[in-house]
């Protein structure tokens, strides 16, 4: 009976230490804004993030489960700077996935940098964040150059662009942006006529498209803004028959920063866009039906996933990814990143360069708006 | 020649348009100031209350349940926004000005309560609307005026109008009607306006009404004009200000001229120097008038702001 009743005190004691043993856990911060202007990432992030953890959950990750804990960082440096810095305090994260925005993106970098903590970045354009040496940055998503570098190709050789307008928000996304495309549509011979740049606390866009309009005929703007400045923007130009969407000549062009939506937002204005996509919820490979129709399951059959979604679901998909090859702590998460060829998802197929950055844009393309507001895919190059 | 007047023509349409969206908006403030001698921070959010109700009346109920044409709901839906910013005039009024007013609170906390107010307001909104921006299209959106060169949306006209009609309808209200006058009264002398018999509370109720329901219908005009989120009031109100200090704080009429002339300096700005000068500009003439001019373009004794 005595050694019956030591025998369960025992056991009883043992039982936390065993618990914690099988509690593997890698923890990751999600850095995202869900307030401010940029508050539509956060929350499409936020969607994306919840139904790839669902699906991880269902899945063998060598005994280890994912634990996420969400924070708003509002797109601004000092806000995201002071949220990574408690993050890493409270959480002590393994991995911290975010911002979405440049400026909030490069400010946590060196922080998780010193933390020796991954930042995986998934919608950030900026060059610097892969540019400046930090061996714990990752980024899935095309940067400044890899964007500017096909939208001059397809202005000069498609489009027959003579004539440029640059349009672009006073952000380090949008000024990498406009320099990105300045620069090598004016070497490819191109003329810029203006580069106009805009707070995002501009809502009126009137004055900016009459200035436009005085210009003469401008063949093709590159716009790099948010969305809803996109939209408003668009239809200006629209009404000063400065684009095809109002009757006019240039062909408005954009990166990867719209997402799915906002053809029908702007409305005819938006005909004849032309915009390098990477994520398209039409695109027939298997990883994409599945999760749009996952995703639909999740939050309703008539909501159609954007690039946002896509590129915050494949986040996780890819820690799951270098958990399941044996990661187990941030050293290890990076070690297998690095390793990382033409790992499938969503978005593409991820290969990061020895600067973090992905280097497979094979699934990247451009598409046209057309009258009745659908997708017409152009090729890449 | 002719290209270069079609461009300060233009341009000074546009600024007039954005001009009057700015005075829409500051014309509450100014208001709330010159009879209250207080600054409502919440002013913003008012704004973008009444920008959602219009959404929701012009797109969800007057087309769908009543089965109205497009353009009518959007017209309603400024009477709806108009009712909906009075009302939370009415709340704000009763639940926050007045127990401060009757507790003999200092200035001070009444201006830190309509920060509470809009840090309600905008978190409340956010959490019911959501942060992903609204498509907010008026159909007098869709329509484009031209007349010879010039250009301007038929929600622009209406932009112009509704300002000119309010502004009308506050000076008359002002200058004819005995509320109007126990207001000025108010204004100029609460204590004396008392003793001849003027019912101060309701003067000062109805004040935070008006200047509410002005910011509702600001709102429903700017719906379609802006990006519509929680935030969209937040967006204009630094502006709303800066006409409010230039114009004089408290006198409407300097606040009417100062907002037109921020909305045309902010277009020839965009066109001679660039838009991402715009905020420069403007807060360097603010400065200027700070120096120059403390009391604004229209320096006049405090009682006779309002």
């Amino acid at each position: 009976m005595k050694r019956a009743f030591i025998t369960i005190i025992f056991a009883i004691g043992a039982f936390p230490f065993a618990a914690l043993a099988q509690d593997k856990v890698i923890r990751v911060g999600v850095l995202m804004p869900i307030s401010g202007p940029g508050s539509y990432f956060g929350v499409m992030g936020k969607e994306g993030i919840d139904l790839a953890l669902e699906q991880v959950a269902k899945s063998n990750l060598n005994g280890y489960r994912l634990q996420v804990q969400y924070e708003d960082s509002a797109c601004s440096p000092l806000q995201a700077t002071n949220t990574v810095k408690r993050v890493l305090d409270q959480l002590k994260p393994h991995i911290v996935i975010g911002e979405e925005c440049s400026d909030a993106s490069l400010a946590i970098a060196p922080i998780l940098e010193q933390a020796k903590v991954v930042q995986l970045n998934a919608g950030s354009v900026t060059m610097k964040l892969t540019e400046s040496g930090y061996k714990y940055v990752f980024r899935i998503f095309p940067n400044a150059e890899q964007q500017s570098a096909p939208l001059v190709k397809v202005a000069r050789e498609k489009l027959k662009a003579q004539t440029a307008v640059i349009l672009y928000e006073k952000t380090n996304a949008g000024n990498d942006n406009a320099e990105g495309f300045e620069k090598p549509f004016v070497a490819a011979g191109g003329k810029v006529l203006a580069k106009i740049d805009f707070g995002r606390d501009v809502n009126d866009f009137t004055a900016i498209a009459t200035r436009i309009a005085s210009l003469g005929k401008v063949d093709v703007l590159p716009t790099f803004a948010l969305e809803g400045q996109q939209v408003r923007l668009s239809q200006a130009l629209a009404q000063a028959k400065v684009v095809k969407g109002g009757g006019g000549p240039g062909v408005q062009m954009g990166s990867i920063w719209l997402p799915f939506g906002y053809d029908q937002k702007a409305g005819q204005a938006s005909v004849g866009y032309v915009r390098i996509v990477q994520f398209d919820p039409n695109e027939k490979r298997k990883v994409v039906q599945d999760f749009v129709k996952a995703f639909q399951a999740k939050y309703g059959a008539d909501k159609t996933p954007t690039h946002i979604n896509a590129h915050a679901f494949d986040t996780i998909l890819l820690v799951a990814e270098a958990v399941r090859r044996g990661a187990k702590d941030s050293e290890t998460i990076r070690e297998q990143f690095t390793k990382f060829k033409d790992v499938e998802v969503t978005t593409g197929k991820i290969s990061f360069d020895k600067k973090g950055q992905n280097s497979d844009l094979s699934v990247v393309h451009f598409v046209e708006t057309q009258p009745d507001l659908s997708w017409k895919g152009m090729s890449w190059q | 020649m002719t290209d270069l007047l079609t461009l300060v023509v233009q341009q000074s349409v546009n600024g007039v348009y954005l001009g009057c969206l700015y005075v829409m908006v500051a014309l509450g403030l100014t208001l709330i100031y010159g009879v209250l001698n207080q600054i409502n921070f919440a002013h913003a959010d008012f704004v973008t209350v009444g920008a959602f109700t219009a959404f929701f009346t012009a797109t969800r109920f007057a087309t769908k349940a009543l089965g109205m044409p497009d353009t009518g709901a959007y017209l309603l839906s400024l009477f709806a926004a108009l009712g909906a910013g009075a009302l939370l005039g009415w709340l704000v009024s009763a639940a926050v000005f007045a127990p401060l007013r009757r507790s003999g609170a200092d200035e001070l906390r009444p201006l830190i309560a309509t920060i509470g107010v809009s840090v309600l307001l905008e978190n409340g909104q956010l959490a019911l609307f959501g942060p992903i921006p609204y498509q907010f299209d008026s159909p007098l959106g869709r329509q484009t005026i031209r007349m010879g060169s010039i250009f301007f949306s038929a929600q622009s006209a209406l932009v112009v109008i509704v300002s000119v009609a309010a502004i009308a309808a506050l000076y008359a209200f002002m200058r004819f009607s005995f509320m109007g006058k126990a207001l000025r009264a108010v204004a100029q002398d609460r204590e004396t306006a008392g003793l001849m018999g003027i019912n101060e509370n309701l003067v000062i109720a109805l004040t935070i009404v008006i200047a509410s329901a002005l910011a509702g219908v600001a709102g429903a005009l700017l719906g379609p004009v802006v990006v519509l989120t929680p935030f969209t009031g937040g967006s204009l109100i630094v502006k709303a200000f800066a006409c409010v200090i230039i114009g004089g704080f408290g006198n409407m009429e300097g606040t009417i001229i100062a907002g037109l002339l921020v909305g045309i300096i902010e277009a020839f700005t965009v066109q001679y120097l660039g838009s991402g000068l715009i905020d420069l500009v403007v807060f360097a003439m603010l400065l200027l008038m700070l120096v120059i001019r403390p009391t604004g373009l229209i320096a006049e004794r405090k009682e006779e702001n309002v």
